[in-house]
């Protein structure tokens, strides 16, 4: 039979203490965002000029991450190649705003801050190369579960290096929104980043 | 050891290929094809001969696998 007034009254703030709750976590969200923008994936590391940056030195633009190493045989030439290609296709639209690439190092025993500056510039003019102690290396692929591991060196004391092989995009307060593999091509990636730029909302206020 | 440039990189890379080509001609007969093994090696360092060749074996098994299936060895466990 129907309810009761009581049980109606009862119905009735249930659902507005539901709505206002979910009224709540929609505020939160973008409070959330803001600390995870933060928190994660900060890094400081010296650039291939020897300039120390942060991760606050990136904040305003986006940028493509890669994690690699200069003796790599061919994976990171390969990536790197395709992430200047993507970024070259990106340049060419002058609606758009332009992405930094940048280059971290997996193996600070080798790649200083000169053994950077000559890998950089084979490609991307704009491409920063990043390196610092192992430490520093490590800290900075920690939020992007960044795998690697050396290799046995050979007797010229040569070795490589295994790792993930990934492109991660962070956008312009330092969220980490995307990652491409191997399998992903220049024209599909660009195209990707395309559609996160048009939808790109900004967390924190100016 | 400083790490190949570009264009030493490049230069590797097309000493592997021709190399290659010619194994998969003289179906893997090393001695066919010693000058170009010899260029190859010349051309790029040590770990990336040992990295390039272990690639290439792993293609060809898993082209193998692809093409012939697989037969499981006698007596292994089942999992």
């Amino acid at each position: 039979h129907r309810a009761s007034y009581g049980q109606q009254q009862g119905i009735g703030s249930c659902w507005y203490v539901y709505q206002e709750k979910q009224k709540k976590i929609q505020m939160q969200r973008p409070e959330q965002l803001r600390k995870m923008a933060v928190r994660q994936g900060y890094f400081s590391l010296l650039d291939h000029t020897g300039q120390q940056r942060t991760k606050r030195d990136f904040l305003g633009c986006w940028v493509l991450l890669y994690f690699g190493f200069t003796h790599c045989p061919d994976i990171c030439p390969d990536e790197v190649d395709k992430m200047t290609s993507l970024v070259c296709i990106l340049d060419d639209d002058p609606s758009l705003p332009s992405v930094q690439p940048v280059f971290i190092t997996v193996d600070p025993e080798r790649d200083d801050v000169s053994a950077m500056a000559k890998y950089v510039k084979d490609f991307h003019p704009r491409l920063i190369g990043l390196t610092g102690t192992a430490e520093e290396v490590k800290q900075a692929g920690r939020d992007y579960t960044v795998y690697a591991s050396a290799g046995p060196k050979d007797e010229d004391g040569d070795y490589i290096v295994d790792h993930t092989i990934i492109i991660y995009l962070v956008n312009p307060d330092g969220l980490f929104l995307d990652y491409y593999n191997r399998m992903k091509s220049d024209v599909q990636i660009a195209e990707n980043i395309r559609n996160h730029m048009i939808n790109y909302v900004k967390l924190f206020p100016d | 050891m400083s790490a190949p440039n570009a264009r030493e990189r490049k230069a590797c890379w097309d000493a592997r290929d021709e190399l290659w080509k010619c194994l998969d001609v003289h179906k893997d007969q090393t001695s066919a094809c010693e000058k170009l093994q010899r260029e190859f090696e010349d051309k790029c360092p040590a770990q990336w001969v040992k990295y390039f060749f272990k690639r290439r074996d792993f293609l060809k098994y898993k082209e193998k696998i692809q093409n012939e299936g697989y037969e499981p060895t006698e007596g292994a466990s089942k999992l």
